[in-house]
């Protein structure tokens, strides 16, 4: 009897394995029928959403030489070479630098830059053959980034968040395709329209 | 009558693992006995990822220590960003918009499901399955594009909370993309679920390994998934009452039997609660979506009371000099790996005088050698796989 049992609880168990693990395997066959979801880097890119944090773009006449972005930095790591000038009663700014190989693009030093001589750009691809070819100086960090949406070898992607409402593939979107959400002002007129017609109704009641 | 065995007897083997295994997690290196294929002692050595954390921290102001903080747990890297805020606010007393308070909720749980997604890949890789980790890494693609487009970073290095609030508000249609992707995610814990957490072989390497009783799990100062998988219903969110976890319908993912597979589906349920809470938070966020708000505000103008205290994403923008009061203070919150708690000491300072770091991943890895003594080999990598560590936090 017990041997008998042995072969049903046997067989028992062979029958789960096989049912479970063919689960698992449908699981993975389903995907037979489904789009990669990779990006062919470099012939095609993500586009950087409008936040995202690349080499820092500064704007050499805009900086008064205050050094709150050093004091801000985690690193001190901006080199501010400035001097009084007595004459106009003001700091004035010889050079500006940042090494970009030591920078960790927190952009602090942006978010708290009175005058906003600092900004965030989309470059990340900083790639260099010696790493002092980082350390950016004023003339090469007023330099504007390039764009992946203007290269022409590039296909540009957009990055889940920026995809129409609904969608999560970003090849092959049709023409024209905003993002989810609508923008405040169409949200702004569509209020006024619906007070306005509030308000009409209103007026059609009491007459 | 025993069954005649050629008998193989060797000596004991000291077995160098790690610090550069590609199944040490980062760089752990554990130095283990070996009887044959059984596990005699194990002896963990840690401290290859020590950068001083706590002493940087006390040579820095708030502002210029947080970007730090995300390379604590570079797994789930705005946990640590939110300790590191409520410590400060804590200390000196500051109150966080309601508004504010949701956004951080969102982003926390978010974190919570990419932690468990990087938890729930290698961990399979672990065990040998190696599909399950591009699955995993698929969905948490989502989950980083929904990161760099409010925070400006993917991954780590996010500097998205402030002492006080956030840094700044969602963009523009993201509520509805970030609902789209708990639509989304949802079935895919599901398929996750239908591929591995019936299939016989996953079973069998884990049923009753790794097992630790509630008292001892409790003793070890265990927190977290490691925790809730003896049975213990304890989750900080819930004791604590911190930020607005009470305004959401969840439930604390709790089961008994304190083996790996527990652990694996402690994680798994946390998954889909934290889904739960993203979509409460996103659908019950005070003033609603970012546009909305903006166009409620144009509409009524400066005076608007959606330009109030409570709408807003912070209360104050912090100073660069911004003056940790005297005092001190314990703060926690319950981060994916488990209890995330900072020991402050304040001196009227910038930087604080001591910043201590309670990391849930150190302290969670301290039962290891108990865990898998007398054990096989191949356990031990599922056992190590299941405590969910990450180096950085653990060496800080």
């Amino acid at each position: 009897m017990s041997f008998l049992k042995r072969v049903k609880e046997y067989v028992g168990d062979a029958f789960r394995a096989a049912k479970y693990i063919g689960q698992g395997m449908g699981v993975v066959f389903d995907h037979m029928g489904r789009r990669p979801v990779t990006v062919q880097y470099p012939f095609e890119k993500l586009i950087p959403s409008e936040r995202f944090r690349g080499r820092i773009h500064f704007e050499f006449d805009k900086c008064i030489a205050c050094e709150i972005c050093v004091r801000v930095c985690p690193i001190d790591l901006p080199v501010v070479d400035w001097a009084y000038n007595p004459e106009l009663k003001k700091k004035e700014l010889y050079s500006y630098s940042i090494d970009f190989g030591v920078c960790i693009f927190c952009a602090n030093c942006v978010e708290f830059c009175p005058t906003n001589c600092l900004s965030v750009t989309e470059d990340y691809e900083l790639a260099t053959y010696d790493r002092h070819d980082l350390n950016y100086h004023q003339v090469a960090m007023g330099r504007l980034p390039s764009k992946v949406t203007e290269d022409p070898m590039v296909t540009p992607l957009r990055e889940f968040a920026y995809l129409p409402k609904g969608v999560i593939d970003p090849h092959d979107l049709p023409a024209g395709s905003q993002r989810a959400g609508k923008r405040p002002e169409e949200i702004l007129a569509e209020m006024r329209a619906a007070k306005a017609a509030k308000e009409k109704e209103a007026k059609a009641a009491v007459e | 009558m025993p069954m005649p065995m050629i008998e193989t007897r060797t000596d004991r083997m000291l077995l160098n693992f790690g610090p550069h295994h590609p199944s040490m997690h980062g760089v752990l290196r554990l130095l283990v006995t070996l009887d044959g294929e059984n596990i005699v002692d194990c002896e963990p050595v840690i401290g290859y990822l020590h950068r001083g954390m706590e002493k940087i921290a006390e040579n820095r102001t708030v502002v210029q220590y947080l970007p730090y903080v995300s390379r604590w747990d570079y797994g789930a890297g705005m946990f640590n960003e939110a300790i590191t805020v409520n410590a400060v606010e804590k200390l000196a007393g500051i109150s966080v918009p309601k508004r504010a308070s949701y956004l951080r909720v969102i982003m926390l749980e978010l974190t919570r499901i990419t932690n468990h997604l990087l938890w729930f890949g290698p961990f399979l890789a672990d065990l040998g399955a190696q599909t399950p980790f591009l699955y995993a890494m698929r969905e948490r693609e989502w989950i980083l594009d929904l990161f760099e487009a409010v925070t400006g970073m993917r991954l780590i290095n996010n500097n998205y909370f402030r002492v006080g609030g956030v840094a700044v508000d969602l963009p523009y249609g993201w509520t509805e993309k970030c609902l789209d992707f708990c639509e989304y995610f949802l079935p895919k814990v599901d398929e996750y679920e239908r591929l591995v957490t019936d299939n016989p072989i996953f079973r069998r390497r884990l049923e009753g390994v790794g097992a630790i009783s509630k008292q001892d799990a409790i003793n070890w100062g265990l927190s977290g998934p490691m925790l809730r998988a003896c049975g213990v219903n304890w989750d900080l969110r819930k004791v604590d009452h911190y930020e607005c976890y009470d305004d959401f319908d969840w439930e604390v993912a709790v089961y008994p039997e304190g083996d790996c597979l527990a652990r694996y589906r402690v994680r798994m349920k946390e998954m889909r609660e934290s889904c739960k809470i993203v979509q409460q938070a996103v659908k019950a966020l005070p003033g609603g979506p970012f546009e909305n708000l903006e166009a409620k505000r144009m509409l009524e103008g400066p005076k608007s009371e959606w330009n109030k205290g409570d709408y807003q994403f912070i209360s104050k923008k912090p100073s660069a000099n911004f003056k940790i009061p005297k005092g001190e203070a314990y703060v926690r919150v319950e981060s994916a790996k488990g209890e995330l708690g900072i020991y402050i000491v304040g001196d009227d300072n910038v930087c604080p005088w001591r910043w201590k770091i309670r990391p849930p991943g150190f302290v969670n890895l301290q039962v290891l050698p108990q865990l898998i003594r007398g054990m096989k080999v191949a356990d031990m990598i599922a056992i190590l796989g299941s405590i969910d560590i990450i180096m950085g936090e653990v060496d800080r």
